[in-house]
């Protein structure tokens, strides 16, 4: 198999509210399109077979595991990525909530945990702690054993509940 | 030590950087120009390499060049030895065979790097690599380490005789005289497997060589920057000032990302110098499973030797340690295992032989527990096994046997890992025991609730399991503090962070003692220019061996601080304080001078700086125990199983622990939690599956199960704070401790759940369908 | 790598025998075959492209035929390399005639697989190799049958 700069594809896709527009190969993956096309490194590669959802971003507010999609099938889309949660000096309620409750250690997996929690938050606003962990079974951690993960969520759910 | 930051639940400095994705990992390191690195593996575990025509590959477009093991000359030799044998130890055998930056002639365990492609982009390098004809001639392959010792069995190693690659004993007292005094002995054969570390991220080198101006930098997911800066250093004919070696965030490490040199660790930098262009190579997780080290399998045959009435007088413990292909990291795992073997308990009389035995499988280095989860499991194992045998409640023959609190120090005789004696520096086991058995309420669990479960036909078990934890070895670490002139607090140190919050808990020792915020103390941890000797992360060392360097830095920069201010502010020193970055005289507030001027008037423009003293409020301090403390802890568990299917509910866990000083709970406690959740899947989901050709099974998340949300139970943590003597600051590690004895507590657990189907666990790790076969035998 | 099981063939035991035996037949036969070439009456090499799960790729392969009682049983001796991996195996078919002008095969053997394919595919290969073999063994009872009529 040849890999060639033929058969481009032109790929338009808004991430993070801003529009891009570019040439990629029918096999490049989501996830390395977001890493090094557009160097948006905070999305993070950890099994590439879609298991442990370290990629997981959000298109069109439904996660999603972008080491399991080509680039090409988010054209005409909306991804939302980690980076477009929030800033260091504007954190994002479900952020501020992992620093308060430790939520995170290495930080390898959050990214991917941030994406999920957002949109269950959104169709979940009261989770019990089952339905917490039931929400992130889909997300491995090496770290931190998820409990700070699990007060993390329930911490957010409550500072979103106030907003 | 008054203690207005240490100890506080402080949340972490990092986590804005690294919650809003802009914390740099190796893989984001991206460069003007950067190749790509594939390596094209054996899938063989055992067999000679015949031919190799890398030919078609160096054709693909986008390819830039192919290398083998012929093609490096001169520059191809094997990784140094890391961790040698102990040399105090009398009659140690150890033949030391190192791993290969690519193969030459032989493959000894399926992963070994044959060729490397190097292109524009991964996704062609990966290409070309399978246009690569590899010829091979498959060799008998040798997987059980009781096998591997017998006389006819294959080589690993044809230079050698056998598949021996090191034998160790160790004796305290005289296990023999013990035995005969004995009432009771009781044998068992144990059987261990571990597993792999499996961090979230997989490893990654990216090396970029400045022809100009003579310099290497070099990006590692590395727990050890300053080593691999000497070593490649060495490996390449440069000075060592002209490598740097960055550790940037690391995403786990766990023990395998400290074992260094890998052969992309030797070849990536060496590619960039030959290519003259920056080169990446990031692992994928099939790769990480057979080319990242991992611990595998141990095989003990236990004598326990006790009175009636339960008191250990000896144990006897000989064991086989697989270490792979390849032996770069020493005795360290066995030596471990042989000094937790006997616990937290008074045992006089102890003797222990291991060998350790060359297999076709990818080298075993340390993972979390680095060999004391077997140790701590074979001694656990053995009590419960008294406990039967004797009649007496597990508990109370665990209580009769401890190290009282006034035994302390309790030296044992005999070597530990860094070839120190193995001497337990402070604790009070009993009161840890009995806060773990209060947390779960053992007493009442035992009288009331359990009898009235098993009315009900349900099976739940409850386990106690207590265990020591050596720490905080050295040889040595160091750090260094500057106040800057913004009133800022600057510190290096030379070991790296992987999540255990350095950037946290090491800035409230600094902040403790400098005055500032916790917020204004910058730590720069795993880059070798801005602090260049130290050892690294590992052994649960970090918080006591570089912490104490930080300590006594910033203790001396706040002497500096407070001499300085009482010349300026004319006023003896007693009547200064010095609180939240300001220095000012406690009678009269209102004259006051801060950090930043201070620092600013340390380093003069003009005068002299007085002989014997150095410009700035900088100071830097290095702390080398002659041995580490020692910690301990209890964990106790309530185990729901369902007879059917065998799989397990965990109701309940609780965790003491006595690491002495705790920096930041918050911190630790997630330490712990991140431990048990490695331990629960050593016990019953984690299983790396071989078969009889080497080959890996299971090399996926799909297959290799790591514990999620939905398997991991509440934790409760409790502390005891026994403080150690050995620094100044009392502390203890803590990172490998949630991990340790968890198989041991499962085994407890699961047996005490099964009690009308007498099932005896005498290995691990457990599954439903291997409790389902105990329980049928 | 256990397979075995049974096939009943529309046809008597020496017209079987026949096909089995007869490469170019194999070929038509065998999911994926892309060539074969007889080497000698008991050695054929041949180039397979298999796809297990997320994996495909073409194996080179011999097969080595010994311990003929012809038209009853034989063993085969099998190797194949390829870019996912490796496979080695023996295996065994031994054949009786049924009332009607059938034929009985029983078939059984194990094979040993290695690299990229054994390390993910691991829980595909029954359902594959089940697929195959009843694949291969439809289309040769197809070609016994046209054969005969």
């Amino acid at each position: 198999m040849e890999s060639t700069t033929q058969n481009l594809f032109e790929l338009a896709v808004t991430i993070n509210g801003t529009r891009y527009e570019r040439k990629v190969e029918p096999r490049m993956l989501l996830s390395d399109f977001l890493r090094h096309e557009l160097d948006l490194t905070g999305t993070h590669v950890g099994c590439e077979h879609g298991v442990c959802g370290a990629c997981s971003v959000l298109m069109d507010g439904r996660p999603v595991r972008s080491c399991l999609m080509f680039a090409v099938q988010v054209n005409g889309h909306e991804i939302v990525t980690v980076e477009g949660l929030g800033t260091i000096d504007n954190l994002h309620p479900v952020q501020k909530s992992f620093q308060e409750a430790h939520g995170l250690q290495c930080g390898f997996c959050t990214p991917g945990i941030l994406t999920t929690v957002v949109a269950f938050l959104e169709t979940n606003p009261n989770p019990s702690d089952e339905e917490i962990r039931e929400a992130l079974s889909g997300n491995l951690c090496r770290c931190t054993g998820y409990q700070h993960i699990v007060d993390a969520v329930r911490l957010a759910a409550e500072k979103m509940k106030e907003k | 030590m008054e203690k207005k930051l240490i100890g506080k639940r402080i949340m972490r400095n990092e986590d804005p950087r690294l919650l809003t994705g802009q914390a740099q990992f190796v893989d984001d390191v991206n460069l003007p120009g950067m190749l790509h690195a594939a390596f094209l593996r054996s899938e063989y575990a055992h067999a000679r390499l015949v031919r190799l025509d890398v030919s078609k590959a160096r054709q693909h477009p986008g390819v830039v060049a192919v290398f083998t093991a012929e093609d490096m000359g001169k520059d191809w030799f094997p990784g140094p030895p890391l961790v040698s044998p102990p040399p105090t130890v009398e009659d140690v055998v150890f033949h030391s065979r190192r791993q290969v930056p690519l193969v030459k002639d032989k493959i000894r365990h399926a992963g070994e790097a044959v060729a490397v492609v190097i292109a524009e982009n991964r996704y062609i390098a990966e290409d070309a690599a399978e246009l690569i004809e590899a010829e091979y001639e498959s060799l008998p392959v040798i997987m059980n380490i009781e096998k591997a010792l017998e006389a006819d069995s294959p080589l690993v190693h044809d230079d050698l005789d056998s598949n021996l690659a090191a034998q160790l004993s160790q004796k305290k007292g005289d296990y023999e005289v013990a035995r005969k005094a004995a009432d009771v002995v009781i044998r068992r054969r144990i059987l261990i497997e571990r597993g792999a570390a499996a961090a979230m991220e997989n490893r990654g080198v990216v090396a970029q060589w400045d022809a100009k101006g003579q310099a290497l930098t070099v990006w590692d997911t590395t727990q050890a920057p300053i080593p691999i800066r000497n070593g490649l250093a060495s490996r390449l004919g440069l000075s060592e000032s002209q490598v740097r070696v960055i550790a940037p965030y690391i995403g786990g490490g766990f023990g395998p990302k400290i074992m260094m040199f890998y052969p992309e660790e030797m070849l990536i930098p060496w590619l960039a110098m030959k290519l003259n262009r920056p080169v990446k190579w990031i692992e994928d997780r099939r790769e990480n499973f057979y080319a990242t080290t991992q611990e595998r399998g141990q095989v003990h045959d236990v004598e326990i030797a006790l009175t009636r009435d339960g008191k250990v007088l000896g144990l006897k413990d000989d064991f086989l340690h697989d270490t792979g292909a390849y032996d770069p990291y020493g005795l360290t795992i066995p030596i471990n295992t042989q000094c937790h073997a006997m616990g937290g308990y008074d045992i006089k009389n102890f003797t222990s032989e291991f060998k350790v035995v060359f297999t076709n499988k990818i080298i075993v280095t340390p993972v979390r527990g680095a060999g004391r989860p077997q140790g701590i499991f074979v001694i656990e194992r053995m009590m419960d096994a008294a406990a039967k045998e004797l009649g007496i409640d597990p508990v109370e023959l665990r209580k009769r046997n401890l190290i009282q609190p006034d035994a302390f120090p309790y030296e044992h005789g005999i070597i530990d890992q860094a070839f120190a004696p193995l001497i337990l520096d402070s604790g009070n086991y009993p009161a840890v025991l009995q806060k773990t058995l209060d947390a779960i309420g053992y007493e009442k669990f035992i009288k009331d609730e359990q009898p009235r479960l098993r009315k009900e036909g349900k099976h739940v078990g409850i386990a106690v399991a207590p265990f020591i934890e050596t720490t905080g070895i050295g040889p040595y670490e160091g750090a260094r503090v500057t106040v800057e002139a913004s009133g800022k607090v600057n510190v290096a140190t030379g070991i790296g962070t992987q999540g255990q919050g350095h950037f946290t808990s090491f800035a409230q020792i600094v902040a403790e003692q400098v005055g500032v915020k916790v917020t204004d103390v910058r730590i720069v941890t795993g880059d070798t220019a801005e602090f260049h000797w130290g050892t690294g992360t590992f052994a649960s060392r970090g918080a006591v061996v570089a912490g104490s360097a930080m300590h006594a830095a910033s203790s001396m920069v706040r002497k500096k601080i407070f001499t300085l201010a009482s010349k300026i502010l004319e006023t003896p020193e007693e009547e200064l304080e010095l609180e939240d970055g300001v220095v000012r005289i406690a009678d009269m507030p209102q004259r006051s001078i801060s950090l930043g001027e201070l620092a600013l008037l340390a380093n003069p423009l003009r005068g002299a700086v007085e002989p014997g003293t150095e410009p700035g409020l900088e100071s830097t301090a290095y702390y080398g125990p002659r041995y580490g403390p020692t910690a301990f802890g209890a964990h106790a568990m309530i185990l729901e199983i369902d007879p059917d299917t065998m799989m397990v509910k965990i109701r309940r866990y609780v965790v003491t622990e006595d690491c002495g000083t705790v920096l930041n709970p918050l911190i630790l406690e997630g330490q712990v939690h991140g431990g048990v959740s490695m331990g629960i899947g050593n016990s019953f989901y984690e299983q790396l599956h071989y078969d009889e050709n080497g080959q890996l099974l299971n090399a996926s998340f799909a297959d290799y199960l790591l514990v999620g949300a939905t398997e991991m139970p509440h934790i409760e943590v409790h502390h005891v704070e026994t403080l150690s003597p050995l620094n100044e600051l009392g502390a203890k590690g803590a990172g490998e401790a949630g991990a340790i004895p968890v198989p041991a507590l499962f085994a407890q657990a699961v047996e005490n759940a099964l009690h009308d189907q007498s099932v005896e666990v005498m290995e691990m790790p457990l599954s439903p369908n291997r409790l389902f076969e105990l329980a049928k035998s | 790598m256990k397979i075995e099981g049974e096939y009943i063939f529309d046809g008597p035991r020496e017209a079987v025998w026949k096909l089995v035996r007869d490469p170019e037949v194999l070929m038509k036969c065998l999911p994926g075959t892309q060539t074969v070439n007889k080497i000698s009456d008991t050695e054929f090499t041949g180039e397979v492209t298999v796809r297990i799960g997320p994996f495909s790729g073409a194996f080179a392969g011999r097969v080595i035929v010994s311990d003929e009682v012809p038209p009853q049983s034989c063993t085969l001796t099998v190797e194949g390399t390829g870019k996912i991996g490796f496979l080695k195996g023996v295996g065994s078919i031994a054949m009786t005639e049924l009332e009607g002008g059938k034929t009985l095969m029983k078939y059984g053997g194990e094979a040993q697989i290695g690299g990229k394919v054994a390390s993910v595919g691991q829980r595909l290969f029954d359902s594959v190799s089940k697929s195959m073999a009843k694949q291969g063994l439809d289309t040769l009872n197809e070609i016994l049958k046209s054969s005969n009529a």
